[in-house]
């Protein structure tokens, strides 16, 4: 009966051999660790966002009168409301976990090299997507912070030359964050999930175009890759059970834990909260734009400081593969760098004072000097590694130039 | 010009909030009943003459196991769905205090540091040397004392007092999260059911691929 259904789709649809190609005969290197199980992770927790966000919408309010309130609504009344609100909102810093964790081990192993650069950028338009849906998404629970911080960063637009005002004018709907603010960041919090969507399709067409990178950074002989089911699924589910004892243990033990008390108080454009501080997960940005004492200077910094990773398929010019895995000097500079985000995450949460500004102004300049050191310092390294000598697997690979791996055209043609 | 004002009066209130804070009083929340029926009885008959609670009904009070009769005095004649509401007349409040004060139901979660800055700030008037009382740990407020903590000097009373503060803030902390007890009920259960199911996972992991090591 079963195959007699899947027959009748497969003359119409090719639904066995998509199984067959994408999952079942996908071809997956077998050395992958468990620091490869965080795009999948980062899929699920897309998934529950959008199913607990979903719900949320049946009950919330989107009006400056009864946002609030609607919110203490789901939260007191809705069966199981607390539930969905507190995923939804812890979802929210797990997510930023996940996708943070992903590109450090992109980093790390320098999986953004030739020929997944088009992984590395989709994946950054996926971040900027999820940065701004998490923006937009703060703002509804109408809040002292959810306002507050709306304020701030739309405020940041008014520098763009010329526009600037008409630009705050546009994003806000009005003179200041109000109720066409309120209406117009709902809609676009519900639309964005499912632009993600599609980035996420394009994402995962061209990893199953180049395949998964490996913690050895070369491409692996056919005998080495293994299929993606059952191996990897079962690897995936496992991750999935750890990540969601952690997640749990939030949402039932600690749910306040990224709720800012300020934010327990209806937003009132009347009266500053003493602190005004970004979600945890935008605290090394903010830290980058405070290091700039003027605030062209510093929107820009910041702008330029997610913008940059862009530049890394270029900016690393080693031949040799595998990342910080095999590379001493980039090794020492990928966790000088993720010492320099904390320290930029520290500064961020703290006020401006004393030492701090000082502090800040270095790790900017660390932060962006990384960028800038990295061509020569990854040349540098290359050629004081191959005049040590390079294990034969290595110097195999720069003898059949391009040095880097190969696109797997084969793969492509079929 | 509105930007320079906007950035100048985020760095005066930084500035203010830098200034070192006083220790909260740390304080063990209470969840039994018999706790926050007399935080309750605090709550209705002293703080309700000034605040709100506008997120909690009388329903929700007799559902959560206080007396009948407690609930229907409080309540009066208004029917059990009406939310607690203020015995001050708004434009009363404004005349007094030159502000409404404040919902007390979300009040456990809306400041730093939760049900241990209720009890610290409950307790935390002095008398200042103007004759005059302040407060420690919100020197801006407008509440009166209304424990009449300033002028206590005998240890026994103000031992009384410390218990009727954390009366007060157990019951403001179950008003803020009613479901909270549910919650973490249900998470020792959802908790235990991910790890057995993991570990389930594991060993079938391990099963799945001890076949690659033989092939």
């Amino acid at each position: 009966m079963v195959s007699r259904v899947l027959g009748w789709i497969d003359q119409r649809f090719p639904l066995t051999p998509f199984i067959k190609h994408e999952l079942t005969d996908y071809p997956t290197p077998r050395n992958l660790s468990y620091w490869w199980n965080f795009g999948f992770l980062a899929g699920f927790v897309l998934v529950l966002q959008i199913a607990t966000g979903i719900f949320l919408a049946m009950y919330y309010k989107p009006d400056v009168n009864l946002a609030f309130d609607s919110v203490q609504h789901i939260m007191r009344d809705v069966n199981y409301g607390w539930l969905l609100r507190y995923i939804h909102s812890s979802g929210a810093s797990a997510f930023f976990v996940v996708i943070y964790v992903h590109m450090a081990r992109t980093l790390y192993y320098a999986s953004y090299h030739k020929p997944r650069e088009l992984m590395w950028w989709t994946g950054q338009g996926l971040m900027l997507l999820i940065m701004a849906t998490a923006f937009m998404g703060y703002l509804l629970p109408w809040g002292q912070m959810s306002y507050w911080g709306a304020q701030v960063i739309t405020n940041l637009f008014g520098v763009t030359p010329f526009f600037g005002d008409k630009i705050v004018l546009w994003l806000r709907g009005d003179f200041s964050v109000g109720d066409a603010t309120l209406t117009r960041f709902f809609a676009l919090h519900y639309l964005f999930p499912f632009l993600i969507c599609g980035a996420v399709v394009i994402h995962l067409v061209a990893l199953h175009t180049v395949k998964s990178s490996n913690p050895s950074g070369i491409s692996l002989a056919d005998k080495d890759n293994i299929p993606f089911h059952p191996y990897f699924t079962i690897k995936d589910f496992f991750g999935l059970g750890i990540y969601l004892i952690i997640f749990c243990a939030f949402v039932f033990f600690r749910p306040g834990a990224f709720i800012e008390a300020a934010n327990n108080i209806p937003a009132n454009p009347l009266v500053t909260p003493p602190h005004i501080e970004p979600e945890w997960y935008f605290l090394p940005f903010y830290a980058i734009l405070r290091a700039i004492p003027d605030m062209l200077g510093g929107v820009v910094a910041m702008a330029l400081s997610v913008l940059i990773f862009a530049i890394l398929p270029f900016a690393d010019r080693t031949g040799i593969p595998g990342g910080a895995h095999f590379r001493p000097a980039y090794r020492i500079m990928f966790y000088l760098f993720v010492v320099d985000v904390l320290i930029l995450g520290y500064v961020g949460s703290q006020p401006p004072l004393g030492f701090v500004v000082p502090l800040g102004q270095v790790a900017t300049f660390v932060y962006f000097g990384t960028f800038f050191l990295l061509p020569f310092i990854s040349k540098w390294e290359e050629r004081w590694m191959r005049a040590r000598g390079l294990p034969p697997e290595l110097l195999a690979l720069f003898e059949q130039r391009p040095p880097r791996e190969k696109l797997p055209r084969e793969e492509v043609a079929k | 010009m509105k930007r320079w004002l906007v950035f100048m009066s985020c760095y005066l209130a930084f500035n203010a909030w830098g200034e070192a804070e006083l220790p909260l009083n740390k304080i063990e929340v209470a969840t039994d009943l018999p706790t926050l029926e007399r935080g309750a009885e605090t709550v209705m008959t002293v703080c309700v003459g000034c605040h709100s609670l506008k997120y909690i009904r009388f329903r929700e009070l007799s559902k959560l196991g206080i007396a009948a009769d407690k609930v229907d005095g409080w309540r009066g004649s208004n029917p059990m769905g009406t939310p607690v509401a203020s015995q001050m007349p708004a434009e009363a409040a404004m005349a007094s205090f030159g502000k409404a004060p404040p919902d007390l139901s979300l009040m456990a979660k809306a400041r730093e540091g939760e049900a241990d800055y209720i009890y610290s700030y409950l307790l935390g008037y002095y008398t200042t040397p103007e004759g005059t009382t302040g407060n420690h740990y919100y020197p801006a407020t407008k509440m009166p004392d209304i424990l009449a903590v300033a002028g206590v000097t005998d240890s026994t009373q103000h031992a009384q007092l410390e218990q009727k503060a954390r009366e007060v803030a157990s019951f403001l902390s179950w008003a803020a999260d009613p479901h909270a007890q549910e919650r973490k009920a249900l998470g020792y259960y959802v908790l235990g059911y991910l790890v057995v199911f993991t570990t389930m996972l594991y060993f079938l992991k391990q099963k799945i691929w001890s076949k690659l090591d033989r092939a």
